[in-house]
């Protein structure tokens, strides 16, 4: 079991301390390679759920097991260290550091932590999607596609067990959306990664194994 | 497997600074104007030490030096030289203050006669003869009657070389020019210039009677690795077992001569330091709004810095990376600067510097530049950098992540700014030398931060109200932005205010010194002033002045003595541990005076009692009582006397107990005779005295005249021209002020770089909105109005309140310092004013023009 949700519940607290109940109650269960659509309506929660899953937020109560680590009980320190490690994140505005080439863009997760072969695998990652031929191009000079692409490519190359993307087809016209996303989908195919997929596509939602529809707060 | 890379967070900074060309270019430009004039500051004053450190052997001419104002005895010179190690040479040296005459003119002088060895360290140079060198030179002036004087002294005499010059009773044969003595260590004060003479020939002056101050010196050179300190230690010790005269022998090393000579420079020096604080603290503000601007640009890439695991503490090294970096480049830039500046000092400060001196940069202060350019970087950031504990990589998942959405209340993080309060204050307090000025200094300027932001805050408020009922578009919207961007618009405001409030408070304050020491028509201040007159010579001198239908004015006895107890405690003279603040240093100086005394049956018009009673009348030498004193009332402030203590004095070893009747306010720069402690009438007359006296309202003529009369007949008596003192004081004063005005230029000079960067970072993050304008139809000149017209307002309000306050604070300085005489001078106001607001509104022109005009095209898409 790669990843473990039992009564998992997040609260957001208001300015005028009123609380609202964005997950109650969550229940899920992931087997390795697999790969889930989370989809549901604006505000649903899906990416609060995503936040919680990468670690960036904390749940309110109920359990969250990433590899049978309970999430909860980890220092922050522990992790950002567990994230590094083992997860990758594709986000919607795709967020490249706009001063960084992308392939510094790409091997910045590993420069971060020092290892010595990041630049090949760095270049391997920017193969993976296709972009050898932008390596020294500025975020500025890239399409939406590429850039996204090269996200993907800085989210893959720390070998990431799991994979998550909150609607990362969102900000892309159609055609570029399906290429972007077969990419995901094939990559995931090979690398054997665990992917969470947020998304409001259809045709998406229906290429992963598992789709999964967030209502009030609980799939329903 | 994760060796974290130590390199990796330094480059990483590096790059964001290199992407963020012109963010880093202006905190570094803005800090560096700030830091230039405190950095070329610091190096001239280390260069001062050292050249009075490197010199102090040479301004002494010897190692240790026995000092005191009688002869020596000798069995207790073999008492004391004993102490000292085999193989120490010794020459001996005197000197006096005396007049010296030509047949035309005369002049106070101070006359040094030496031996043959004299000087052990440093050289003299003479015009003709060049370096002393070898003895023969010294026993040729030991041998004849001939003489070697200050190349000044030739002028105000009206001399030639080979002329004779009249010292005492005896003619000396002016023979060569002293070009360098590095024994005046300050060029001399055109107080006295000096004359040197064989040590045997000055004795048969007959100047070296009791009537004249003469003071007796013996100069040692100690062989090489003999102990500076413990002799120094002995020779001390040793001397409070002698008996008489001698037991006023003080010790002098090498090491406290160099101390006193530079203290003028030194006063100077504290108070530049403290302008150039405010310049430094001026950049600070921009340099901080700068950052602000750009940290808050930069919490997206944290956050994703952060999502791809980086920690907190991570990106906290790498904001701090950049800090360093940046503070660095605004220390470099600022050293370049202060490089050029520095060979300028010397000259605007000519007539302080010793001969000799030459600046330079020391490794030591260049280390000083780069911390006070990280730290300062650092400490005004830092309230900005609290602010990263509120990033949140959480953020990211939503997709309206606002750039600013972090709002900026900066005085809710008030704890943020006590290292920059300390910081400022101990660079405040390490400048002034001083814990009471430092404080006081920086107190002043945190009130008048928050007095203006105050001030500023009401201002916005109601520039806000006022735009609601306004007709024009243009000034409409002005009113909105400024009221909009509160912070730039009071960063502004304070850089300029405070710039403004320097610029005008350094003349008037120099106003009012100028007028108090030269008003032309103040016959208060005397021209001539004589001391060291005998007894017996007063009637005579009396009846020589009347001859020339004047009238010496304010006869004052002086009485020498020695302070040995307050209220029966016996009192400490001097402690001997090396002063640090300037505090220390006077309170030193102050108790190694002996004592002058005094008494008299009136108070001069310069003086009057601001507390307790006059004295009551003659004293009674059978009634057994104390008599009574009256004490200045700084000098008593200084020593905690209160009204009703008792002093016990040593007046010619008789001790005479007095009591505090009342404290005396004294009106120092009437250049009237006057003292720090009086005694009522019928106690001191019968000790022996010196008389001082003044003479007021003469003409140049005049005064050469009765000068030259008085030293022909009385030979003993110092005559000082305090017409040309004063000159003198005033001409160095204005060099002061030249300097303390440069610095302040130096600030208002920051200011407005703060105000060009605030300009221009202001339009920049409102770029869209103006090309959103142009869209709508606005002109290019109407959007340029808009924003001349906004630092027009802010500038104006600036100006309004910097003036006002400088106005005020001079007010009360000149109440507290120059007895209420103030004069607003209102041609600088004015022209601050006006200097000030067009001086913003063209920078802010200029930081602006450019952008303003780019194509509203190029916005849609970048937006
Ligand atoms: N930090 C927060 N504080 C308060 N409320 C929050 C916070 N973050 C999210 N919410 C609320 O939680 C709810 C779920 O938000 P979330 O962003 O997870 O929705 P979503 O399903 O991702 O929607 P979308 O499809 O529009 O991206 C929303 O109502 C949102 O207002
Ligand atoms: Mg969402």
């Amino acid at each position: 079991m790669v990843l473990e949700i039992k009564n998992l519940v997040k609260t957001f607290k208001q300015a005028d301390l009123s609380k609202i109940e964005v997950l109650k109650n969550l229940n899920l269960a992931v087997q390795k390679r697999d790969t889930v659509a989370v989809v549901g309506q604006s505000g649903s929660g899906k990416s609060t759920l995503l936040s919680l899953l990468a670690g960036l937020d904390r749940q309110t109560s109920g359990s969250l097991k990433l590899h049978g680590k309970e999430l909860g009980e980890l220092s922050e320190i522990e992790m950002t260290q567990f994230r590094a490690e083992n997860i990758g994140i594709i986000f919607q505005q795709f967020y490249l550091m706009p001063h960084l080439t992308s392939l510094e863009n790409v091997s910045l997760p590993l420069e971060m932590f020092g290892y010595k072969e990041s630049q090949e695998r760095a270049l391997e990652a920017m193969d993976q999607v296709g972009l050898m031929d932008r390596v020294k191009h500025f975020p500025h000079q890239l399409s939406g596609g590429e850039s996204q692409r090269v996200a993907i490519a800085r989210a893959i190359v720390i070998r990431p067990s799991i994979l998550l993307a909150d609607e990362p087809t969102g900000n892309l016209d159609n055609a570029t959306g399906f290429q972007v996303a077969d990419l995901i989908f094939n990559l995931v195919q090979t690398t054997g990664m665990t992917m969470i997929m947020v998304t409001h596509n259809k045709d998406l939602a229906n290429k992963c194994s598992r789709q999964m529809t967030l209502k009030n707060g609980t799939f329903e | 497997m994760m060796i974290i890379k130590k390199l990796f967070w330094p480059k990483l900074a590096l790059r964001e600074l290199r992407n963020n060309r012109k963010f880093s270019l202006f905190f570094i430009l803005n800090l560096a104007m700030g830091l230039s004039g405190f950095i070329a500051l610091d190096s001239f004053k280390e260069s001062l030490d050292l050249h009075l450190g490197k010199n102090s052997k040479a301004i002494l001419g010897a190692d240790i030096a026995l000092t005191t104002y009688f002869p020596f005895q000798e069995e207790n010179i073999k008492y004391l030289e004993s102490n000292l190690p085999e193989n120490t040479k010794v020459t001996r040296r005197i000197s006096l203050f005396t007049m010296v005459s030509s047949i035309k003119k005369s002049r106070l002088v101070e006359v040094i006669g030496v031996e043959e060895l004299f000087p052990f360290y440093g050289k003299i140079f003479l015009k003709n003869n060049g370096i002393v060198q070898d003895d023969n030179h010294l026993k040729k002036l030991n041998l004849y009657d001939e003489s070697w004087v200050y190349p000044e002294l030739l002028n105000i005499l009206n001399l030639s070389e080979d002329e004779n010059i009249k010292i005492g009773e005896k003619n000396f044969l002016i023979t060569d020019l002293v070009m360098d003595d590095p024994s005046s260590s300050m060029s001399s004060f055109g107080f006295a210039p000096r004359i040197y003479v064989g040590f045997s020939k000055l004795k048969e002056t007959g100047l070296l009677t009791k009537k004249s101050r003469v003071s007796y010196q013996r100069l040692y050179s100690l062989p090489k690795g003999a102990n500076l300190e413990s002799i120094v230690e002995k020779l001390k010790n040793n001397v409070k077992n002698l008996k008489g005269s001698d037991s006023k022998i003080r010790i002098i090393s090498h090491k406290n001569a160099g101390n006193n000579l530079g203290r003028l420079l030194g006063y100077l020096n504290d108070y530049l330091g403290l302008v150039a604080l405010i310049a430094i603290f001026l950049a600070g503000i921009g340099a901080a709004y700068l950052y602000r601007n750009y940290l808050s640009h930069h919490f997206r890439e944290l956050s994703i810095l952060m999502s791809l695991g980086a920690t907190r503490q991570q990106t906290y090294q790498m904001v701090l990376w950049q800090l360093l970096f940046l503070g660095t480049g605004a220390s470099l830039i600022a050293i370049l600067i202060s490089i050029i500046i520095l060979p300028f000092l010397p000259l605007l400060l000519e007539q302080f510097l010793p001969r000799g001196f030459v600046t330079h940069i020391s490794l030591s202060s260049l280390f000083f530049s780069i911390f006070i350019g990280c730290m300062g970087s650092f400490v005004f950031c830092l309230p900005v950098l609290s602010r990263i504990r509120s990033v949140k990589p959480l953020y990211l998942f939503h997709e309206h992540f606002i750039n600013n959405d972090v709002e900026f209340k900066l005085w809710q993080q008030w704890y943020s700014y006590i290292p920059l309060i300390m910081l400022s204050w101990f660079l405040s307090v390490w400048q002034s030398h001083s814990w009471v000025v430092g404080s006081i200094f920086i107190v002043m300027l945190i009130l008048s931060i928050i007095v203006l932001c105050l001030v500023a805050l009401v201002i916005l408020r109601i520039v806000g109200d006022i735009s609601q009922n306004l007709n024009s578009v243009v000034i409409r919207l002005a009113f909105r932005n400024i009221n909009r961007n509160r912070l730039g618009a009071i960063s502004c405001f304070l850089a300029l205010s405070m710039g403004t409030l320097l610029i005008n408070l350094i003349p008037q304050i120099y106003q009012g010194l100028q007028e108090e020491i030269s008003r032309p028509k103040d016959f208060r201040i005397p021209s001539l002033f004589m001391f060291d007159i005998q007894p017996d010579q007063i009637e005579a001198l009396k009846k020589l002045i009347s001859e020339e239908n004047e009238v010496m004015k304010y006869i004052s006895p002086m009485v020498r003595a020695r302070l040995e107890k307050i209220n029966n405690e016996v009192f400490k003279s001097f402690n001997d541990d090396s002063p640090i603040t300037r505090e220390q240093e006077r309170e030193q100086r102050f108790r190694m005076r002996t004592l002058n005394l005094s008494y008299r049956t009136e108070l001069s018009e310069s003086e009057y009692i601001v507390r307790g009673q006059p004295f009551s009348s003659k004293y009674d030498w059978d009634s057994g009582l104390p008599s009574e004193v009256s004490i200045e009332e700084r000098y008593a402030d200084r020593f905690g006397l209160k009204i009703g203590d008792t002093l016990t004095f040593n007046v010619q070893e008789i001790l005479i107990d007095a009591k505090i009747v009342n404290f005396r306010r004294v009106k120092w720069n009437s250049f009237q005779p006057n003292f720090f402690i009086l005694f009522q009438p019928g106690v001191l007359e019968e000790a022996p005295a010196t008389f001082l006296a003044s003479l007021g309202g003469l003409d140049q003529f005049k005064r050469i005249k009765l000068q030259n009369k008085i030293v022909n007949k009385f030979p003993n008596v110092s005559v000082v021209d305090v017409n040309r003192t004063v000159k003198r004081i005033l001409s160095i004063s204005d060099q002061m002020v030249l300097a303390l005005k440069l610095m302040a230029y130096l600030s208002i000079f920051a200011g407005l770089i703060v105000v060009f960067s605030i300009a221009r970072n202001e339009v920049e993050g409102r770029l869209w909105e103006l090309n959103l304008l142009k869209v709508l139809g606005a002109k290019f000149n109407d959007i340029q109005k808009m924003i001349q017209f906004e630092f027009l307002i802010i500038g104006f309000f600036a100006c309004i309140f910097g003036v006002s306050v400088s106005t005020i604070m001079s007010y009360g300085l000149a109440w507290w310092f120059f007895e209420n005489f103030w004069q607003w001078t209102w041609g600088i106001s004015i022209m601050s004013i006006i200097g000030v607001i067009s001086m913003s509104v063209i920078v802010a022109w200029f930081a602006t023009r450019k952008l303003l005009k780019s194509s509203p095209l190029t916005l849609l898409r970048s937006s």
